[in-house]
């Protein structure tokens, strides 16, 4: 397998590789540093111990004048090629002979009083007095130059870096081999890891790991937590399972409870139909025929029963409606509600003769609605205003609009009796009702039918209100076709 | 200019100049300037550095280190300055002056001048029984048992050694010595 860039197992060389020459740089400059002071201190060594060699060989030539002599000593220097610089001096500090023997006088410095040995800028110098049987002859002075230091030098730094390029070559070596141990177990688990990931199969197992170190916790942790998540998913795979066999027999239950009841109430509404027709038709028939032979107590009878039959058949005709609107098929278009809106109004004028009403309308949209359906949904609640603001003159009815999150929400308001918000909840219920039917006639079927419309848009109502101030209804209809 | 103006001009000249150099050292220019034997007397002081005598010397550890001079002195005070406060292997000096060679007793070192020598027809190798080193000028006086001769050449004071004649007397001259001096031996014929 090709490691990638970045990758553990790169991690893991370059972390050995650099620790290896981080140390083995340290140890050598360490190295280097302690041989330069050692070897200086060597050198200084060295040379004190020739200059003292030198100036006892020297006293002779002192005490009986003979430099020449004393050059001799002095050019036997010469067989070390560092020796720069020597210079002898009696004891009133006058040169007396010098190495090279024509060593301009410039070159050699003020003879020292004391023993002295230093390094200056690129020399080691020494200064040491030349004394025979306690007696001062003289000075001598030595100079080396540093190419020895400069030589060990250069072969020490070159003996650390070669150490430093072998160890890294064997600390990458090594490592590279090393290594193996870990990253193998860790990349089979990341193999394993992506297997599951990708292909959703928690059967699988990371290799079993053969040590017992956190890699091989970890392995064993991650098996275990597979084989959690593979019971789980069974389980989750069963509960889905189970839950979706109920779900559809549920609601193939309902459906057909639904359909049941449906057809129930249509058929009920529908056989009632006739027999109520009889009840008003023949209540008719006797009025006409008989009212003369029937004294005041007996046509009041016989109106009630014209009545009673009248409003049966409403009430059985809004039932049917209502049946009808669950089943109905939504057919959606583009509605403009303001000429909707208009055109009811034009629609109800027979019902607001004599009536004082003050009209609001705001600036009504285009809303995504089954035309017929949102024509009944305004009616009811437009006649709704109309029957509830009755005591009012003027009766202020208002009717808008404004936009909702991602739906447009309608409103109707009124001035009328209002309600108290305790009942809101029960509004929108099929015969619901919050008046005495003498009040305020209805049957208590427009508002569940007017809810029950929205709620196929995908819309939803409420109502706002408060007794003897009036009655704002909402509905909201979504801006994008979602019928049910 | 006329000729005697000129003439009188030059004896100007040379009073001037005769006052300006210093006067002849010494009465003793036959025998070397006073800085010879400043040097002369420099040497005998350093000879007895480099040499060591035997310890019946001695007498005593206080018996001072004598230097002896035979005949006329030409060092005037110059020896005695370099002596004066000096001690060599923890010993003074003393110089001491003898007028022949017959009179010297218990002394380390002996300057035998040009007269002495000249009177000498051979230095006696054991003077008085004692180990004396002895030092000379004249050219020959290696050669005739003297054990130091000093030579002077271009300038310089260089010395001749006669080592068998030292070792007789029982002197050990240091190696550093010996290094600086030319070594002879006598001649055994004259």
């Amino acid at each position: 397998m090709k490691a990638p860039r970045g990758s553990l197992q790169h991690k893991l060389v370059a972390l050995m590789v650099l620790t290896c020459t981080a140390v083995l740089v340290m140890a050598g400059a360490g190295l280097i540093a302690y041989d330069h002071v050692s070897f200086k201190e060597t050198m200084a060594r060295a040379l004190g111990t020739r200059a003292a060699i030198v100036a006892a060989n020297t006293t002779g030539s002192l005490a009986f004048e003979n430099p020449d002599d004393a050059r001799q000593v002095l050019a036997a220097l010469g067989k070390d090629p560092s020796m720069t610089a020597a210079a002898l001096y009696d004891a009133q500090g006058r040169l007396f002979a010098t190495y090279p023997a024509n060593l301009p006088a410039s070159a050699a410095p003020r003879a020292a009083e004391r023993r002295s040995i230093h390094f200056d800028k690129e020399s080691l110098v020494a200064f040491e007095p030349v004394v025979e049987g306690g007696r001062r002859l003289g000075t001598l002075y030595l100079r080396s130059d540093l190419q020895a230091l400069v030589v060990r030098e250069r072969v020490y730094a070159l003996a650390v870096l070669f150490a430093i390029v072998g160890s890294v070559g064997v600390a990458f070596a090594l490592s590279t081999t090393l290594q193996r141990g870990i990253t193998r177990p860790v990349l089979a688990l990341a193999e394993t890891a992506r297997h599951v990931t990708e292909k959703n199969d928690f059967s699988v197992r990371a290799a079993a790991a053969t040590s017992r170190d956190e890699i091989g916790l970890l392995t064993e942790a991650f098996n275990d937590m597979l084989g959690e998540i593979q019971e789980r998913d069974l389980e989750i795979r069963a509960l889905n399972r189970d839950l979706e066999v109920r779900v559809e027999a549920r609601t193939a239950e309902l459906e057909a409870t639904n359909r049941e009841l449906e057809s129930f109430s249509y058929s009920v509404s529908h056989d009632l139909r006739a027999p109520v027709r009889h009840i008003a038709g023949f209540a008719e028939l006797l009025e006409k025929r008989s009212s003369a032979g029937l004294d005041d107590a007996g046509r009041r009878y016989l109106d009630n029963i014209t009545d009673s039959a009248k409003r049966m058949g409403e009430l059985i005709d809004d039932l049917l409606m209502f049946s009808r609107m669950g089943r109905a098929e939504l057919c959606a278009t583009h509605v403009p509600v303001e000429t909707l809106v208009a055109d009811i109004l034009r629609e109800m004028e027979q019902d607001l003769k004599g009536r004082e009403i003050e009209w609001k309308i705001g600036a009504l949209p285009e809303v995504q609605a089954d035309p017929a359906m949102l024509r009944l949904v305004l009616t009811n609640l437009v006649s709704n205003a109309l029957k509830y603001s009755r005591p009012r003159s003027p009766a202020k009815i208002e009717i808008g609009a404004e936009p909702g999150d991602g739906e447009t929400i309608l409103w109707v308001r009124d001035n009328g009796v209002g309600f108290d918000m305790q009942y809101a909840p029960k509004l929108f219920g099929v015969f619901q009702r919050l008046h005495a039917a003498d009040e305020f006639e209805g049957t208590g079927i427009g508002l569940a039918n007017v809810r029950r419309i929205v709620y196929r848009h995908g819309g939803k109502t409420w109502a706002e209100g408060e007794v003897d101030r009036g009655a704002t209804f909402y509905f909201s209809l979504p801006e994008r076709k979602e019928a049910a | 200019m006329s000729v005697l103006a000129g003439l009188r001009q030059l004896t100007w000249m040379a009073a001037l100049a005769a006052l300006c150099l210093p006067a002849p050292a010494g009465a003793v220019a036959t025998a070397g300037s006073a800085h010879e034997y400043d040097l002369k007397a420099a040497f005998l002081f350093n000879f007895a550095q480099f040499v060591e005598w035997p310890e019946d010397a001695f007498p005593s550890p206080s018996t001072p280190i004598t230097i002896g001079i035979v005949g006329d002195d030409p060092f005037g005070t110059s020896l005695d300055e370099i002596v004066a406060n000096e001690t060599v292997h923890d010993r003074k000096l003393v110089v001491r002056r003898y007028k022949t060679v017959d009179e010297v007793d218990a002394c380390h070192i002996l300057f035998i001048g040009h007269a002495e020598s000249k009177r000498l027809d051979r230095i006696p190798p054991r003077l008085g029984n004692h180990s004396i080193l002895t030092v000379g000028e004249t050219p020959d006086f290696t050669a005739h048992d003297g054990m130091i001769g000093f030579q002077m050449a271009k300038n310089r004071l260089r010395l001749r050694i006669n080592a068998p004649a030292a070792r007789a007397a029982r002197l050990v001259i240091s190696s550093k010595l010996l290094r600086q001096a030319e070594i002879v031996g006598s001649e055994k014929t004259r």
